[in-house]
């Protein structure tokens, strides 16, 4: 419940006037004929944290790589425009997303495995962009590098600094993606699934810590997750998406206490809680990216579709502080 | 239910749309199998298509170019050259095919003993499929053939060994991979006896490579075998042979090119087209090249 | 009461781990499971859960009779299981079903749907040759597929159906036991919601045994009526899910259940640190390094599970007492 009180205040805080720092307005994605992303609009504001919520094929991860520039033409087709900070991000040059990405907007991916390079010490790896993007000197470098390693809770940074990620736990490893998606105190951090490969208590420790280090920069952070009760935990906002569109955003209390979509009402009954003794699972699948119904892409699955859903995509409406996509809101 | 009732329906389909089709795409595969074809075709009806006993012997009209008489000419011995090139295929393709089918027969048992028994057993095992890959395959099979005297037989049995090596080598190796997989042990978990594992669950998992290499090794075998006889330890004068062929046709080379040259280039076509059937068959079917199953 | 249909008895794994080098090799001990006991009666869900490496796995691998055990006995019905002959093998291979937790690597990618589930079938001679047809049509109507997947590959199945016709297979032999290994992660929501279903719905009708692993406490208390929680290679607490649930006795227990998102809750870091190495255990409880209510005589004494009232058994020298 605190989490709630420690929103509204900050929210009191923002002014209001202010341009967001990400403004995302009627973004589409095309890969030759397949609309992947269908005209998803949303603002994120300074400080604020934002999940991305939806089952895989929603376009969660797509709209991510969009954002940070790592799906552009002419792999893909952007329509819309994507504002950070007043910047025009679909029409920016691959030299200037590059001097973005890892500096004003941080990177934390779901394979820290993966993600890492395994020829590199961590050390290494953390200095790279302070490195490209500060240009500290190599001894500056060294002592940042161990500052960061200790403020993402690694025990003794300075003897870890030469260890190769390999010789990490998968927590750790985790650990130091966050410590160089910060190493430039980005302004927006987007982590995709950055705990899903990590058990509860470790899951809980990661998340306390990405929420703490957010905070104390007064960045903003977008979260791409399929855990909708984490989703609640972790952020001010909460967008569902569903087969490359938005079908409700708001403040995260709300969606997600009293759903108004009925995508995101069926995605929260089938979430197993402690102690849940019943599990209404939604029907049907997903539609293929080429066989998108006409209308509202939900409406094959839709307990509550009539003939409009067929026929018609709902706009979205400003209902209870949110915007919801769909004919039938009650 | 209906469907459910045909479970080994349309066999027929299937086949073509898992075998046939993926290969027919390949289309330089096709070129070369259509050649293969001509070449078998000629090499099964050799003693109808022949216009002379491969072997008969006319001095009189030795060293004679092509003619009516004899097409592609004769050779120093008077020996009509169409009619031996023809059951020159014959040999070429039985000896090339049944040596890589007993290589392949023995050297995938070996190989999927050593993978499947593992400890000591597969250390011996291995250690003498390095003691044949440790020498090059012409030299292994002159070895042999100096041990076991010239002959056609006996040429099989020489490269059929050379070619155990290769095949051990690689079935060991998909085995040892296969073998770690999770149906293996479901398999084991639900009580079936190992040589049914073994027959139901390795094999077919590890054939496919293992065929295309057999497609590819059929042509070593037939350079291999052609080299040999061209050496004078294959097969024994005057069976018709293109290597020997080649190798009577080098003291004329100048004065009757053809001896040399005829059976040389149905070699060579042979060989062009058995290498581009087994790349098609690689990339149609060797899982690392495929795109997606 | 019944006889039970599994029984450990003071289960313990070690494998031996080979330093590199010439000098100083004398082998050092990687305990996965140390003094496990567990009852299991028939008609009984049981989940265990545990983070990974808590042995959870090992576990299972040893109720299977896949790994042997170093110490202890593994018994099915009356009989070890490392002495069965070849007549009870094979009914305990009929008897016992396993779902991999890969559900599409534990199916030869070569064979068709239709033979994947005839082959339990076949090998058991459960039915006539002619019957089998049927067979596989209600195995998988059973499991909500429809019979047209018969035809199909492993691969061409989406992650959904290859669980579904995993657990077909499962119930092709007509087993006593399921046991079945995180059968539902990496799976979305709504068709995790369906397996889960399903596979209560089995459990319920047809009072198959069944014993999940899972390091989810929410799809446990789905499932199972009852959870076992491991910590590094031993049971730290089990008894009913709801008793559970509601009052950790364990506080590693109480560590899980405070880690686990909810709606209705702040996040909550419960627990620092990560689970230690199972090589070299510390003297003492093993959780004590990262217990918030560690004592001194924690780091002395290793606490075995004991019966801490009728139900409920822990291993804590000091249990969380009263309502969470």
């Amino acid at each position: 419940m605190d989490c709630a009180v420690a929103l509204t205040t900050q929210a009191a805080n923002m002014p209001v006037s202010e341009e967001p720092l990400l403004d995302v307005r009627d973004f589409s994605l095309r890969r030759g004929q397949a609309v992947v992303l269908d005209g998803v609009s949303l603002a994120l504001q300074p400080g604020e944290t934002l999940g991305l919520i939806g089952e895989s094929g929603a376009g969660k991860s797509t709209l991510a790589l969009a954002l940070i520039g790592l799906l552009r033409a002419p792999e893909v087709q952007l329509e819309g425009s994507l504002r950070f900070r007043g910047t025009e991000l679909t029409r920016l040059k691959e030299a200037d997303y590059r001097r973005l990405r890892g500096n004003k907007i941080g990177l934390i991916f779901q394979d820290a495995t993966a993600a890492l390079n395994p020829c590199f010490t961590v050390g290494q790896q953390i200095a790279e962009p302070l490195k490209r993007h500060l240009g500290l000197s190599k001894w500056d470098r060294r002592e940042r590098a161990a500052e960061l390693m200790h403020s993402v809770g690694i025990p003794e940074p300075r003897l870890r600094l030469d260890a190769y990620p390999h010789e990490l736990s998968g927590g750790m490893q985790q650990r130091v993606m966050i410590a160089i998606a910060l190493a430039c105190n980005p302004e927006l951090l987007l982590a995709d699934e950055p705990t899903s490969a990590l058990d509860v208590t470790i899951q809980a420790q990661i998340m306390e810590l990405i929420l703490d280090r957010v905070r104390e920069l007064n960045s903003s952070a977008i979260f791409v997750l399929h855990d909708l009760a984490l989703g609640a935990q972790v952020c001010d906002r909460i967008a569902v998406m569903y087969a490359g569109q938005i079908v409700e955003e708001g403040p995260s209390e709300r969606v997600l206490a009293a759903p108004l979509h009925p995508y995101t009402r069926g995605l929260k009954s089938c979430v197993v809680e402690l102690g849940s003794r019943t599990l209404v699972p939604i029907p049907g699948q997903v539609p293929p990216l080429d066989a998108m119904p006409a209308g509202c892409r939900f409406a094959p699955r839709c307990p509550k579709a009539k003939a409009i859903c067929g026929e018609q995509r709902p706009r979205a409406e400003i209902r209870d502080g949110r915007q919801v996509a769909c004919w039938f809101i009650d | 239910m209906s469907d459910a009732l045909n479970i080994t329906a349309t066999p027929d389909s299937q086949w073509k749309r898992r075998f046939l089709q993926p290969l027919l795409r390949q289309r330089s595969a096709v070129a070369g199998l259509a050649i293969i074809v001509i070449y078998v075709v000629a090499a099964v009806f050799a003693p109808w298509l022949a216009t002379h006993d491969p072997t008969a012997q006319d001095l009189m009209a030795s060293l004679q170019g092509p003619s009516a008489a004899h097409w592609l000419g004769t050779d120093s011995y008077g020996q009509d050259l169409y009619s031996r090139l023809l059951y020159g295929a014959q040999l070429a393709l039985i000896i090339g095919f049944a040596s890589v089918a007993l290589g392949l027969v023995v050297g995938v048992a070996i190989g999927l003993a050593a993978g499947l028994m593992g400890g000591r057993t597969e250390w011996v095992l291995m250690r003498i499929v390095d003691g044949l890959l440790a020498f090059p395959e012409l030299i292994l099979a002159m070895a042999f053939m100096a041990v076991l005297g010239l002959g056609t037989e006996n040429l099989v049995y020489a490269l059929a060994l050379s070619f155990v090596g290769p095949f051990a080598r690689m079935t060991r190796g998909d085995v040892l991979q296969v073998k770690n997989q999770p149906y293996i042990e479901a398999a084991r978990l639900m009580g079936v006896p190992t040589a049914a594992i073994i027959w139901r669950h390795v094999l077919p998992n590890v054939v496919s490579p293992i065929l295309v290499q057999a497609g590819m090794r059929v042509s070593i075998a037939i350079l291999l075998e052609s080299g040999l006889s061209f050496l004078g330890i294959g097969v024994v004068p005057p069976t018709p042979d293109w290597g020997l062929m080649i190798a009577e046709g080098r003291a004329f080379i100048t004065m009757a090119p053809w001896i040399s040259g005829v059976p040389g280039v149905a070699l060579a076509i042979l060989l062009v087209a058995l290498n581009l059937l087994g790349d098609g068959l690689r990339d149609a079917f060797d899982p690392t090249t495929q795109k997606d199953a | 009461m019944q006889e039970p249909i599994f029984s450990l008895l003071d289960v313990e794994r070690t494998y031996e781990l080979r330093r590199p080098g010439w000098l100083n090799r004398a082998p050092r001990q990687l305990k996965a499971l140390d003094g496990v006991r567990l009852d299991l009666q028939r008609g009984d869900t049981l989940a265990l859960v545990g983070e990974s490496g808590s042995g959870k796995s090992t576990l299972i691998r040893l109720m299977l009779g896949l790994e042997p055990a170093s110490d202890g006995r593994v018994l099915y019905g009356q009989r070890d299981l490392a002495q069965l002959d070849a007549e009870e093998k094979k009914r305990f291979a009929r008897e016992v079903a396993f779902i991999y937790q890969n559900a599409r690597g534990s199916m030869n990618p070569r064979m068709r749907i239709a033979d994947i589930l005839a082959e339990p079938i076949r090998l058991h001679r459960l039915c006539a040759e002619s019957a089998i047809a049927e067979r596989l049509a209600a195995l998988l109507d059973r499991v909500g597929l429809p019979a047209g997947l018969l035809q199909r590959f492993p691969s061409e199945l989406s992650g959904g159906q290859i669980r579904r016709v995993a657990i077909a297979r499962a119930l092709a032999a007509e087993p006593q036991v399921i046991m079945a290994d995180e059968s539902v992660a990496g799976l979305d929501v709504s068709v995790q919601a369906q397996v889960l279903n399903l596979l209560r719905d089995l459990c319920r009708e047809s009072g198959i045994t069944l014993v999940f692993i899972t390091h989810d406490l929410g799809v446990a208390s789905y499932l199972c009526e009852k959870i076992a929680v491991l910590y590094l290679g031993r049971i730290v607490e089990q008894g009913p899910t709801d008793a559970i649930l509601n009052t950790p006795r364990h506080p590693y227990t109480r560590a899980l259940l405070q880690a686990f998102p909810r709606f209705d809750m702040p996040l909550k870091a419960s627990l620092s640190g990560e689970i230690p190495s199972p090589v070299d255990l510390p003297k003492g409880c093993r959780f004590a390094g990262r217990c918030p209510e560690a004592q001194a005589a924690c780091r002395e004494s290793d606490p075995a599970l004991t019966a801490f009232d009728a139900e409920r058994q822990v291993a804590c020298l000091f249990p969380v007492a009263g309502a969470q």
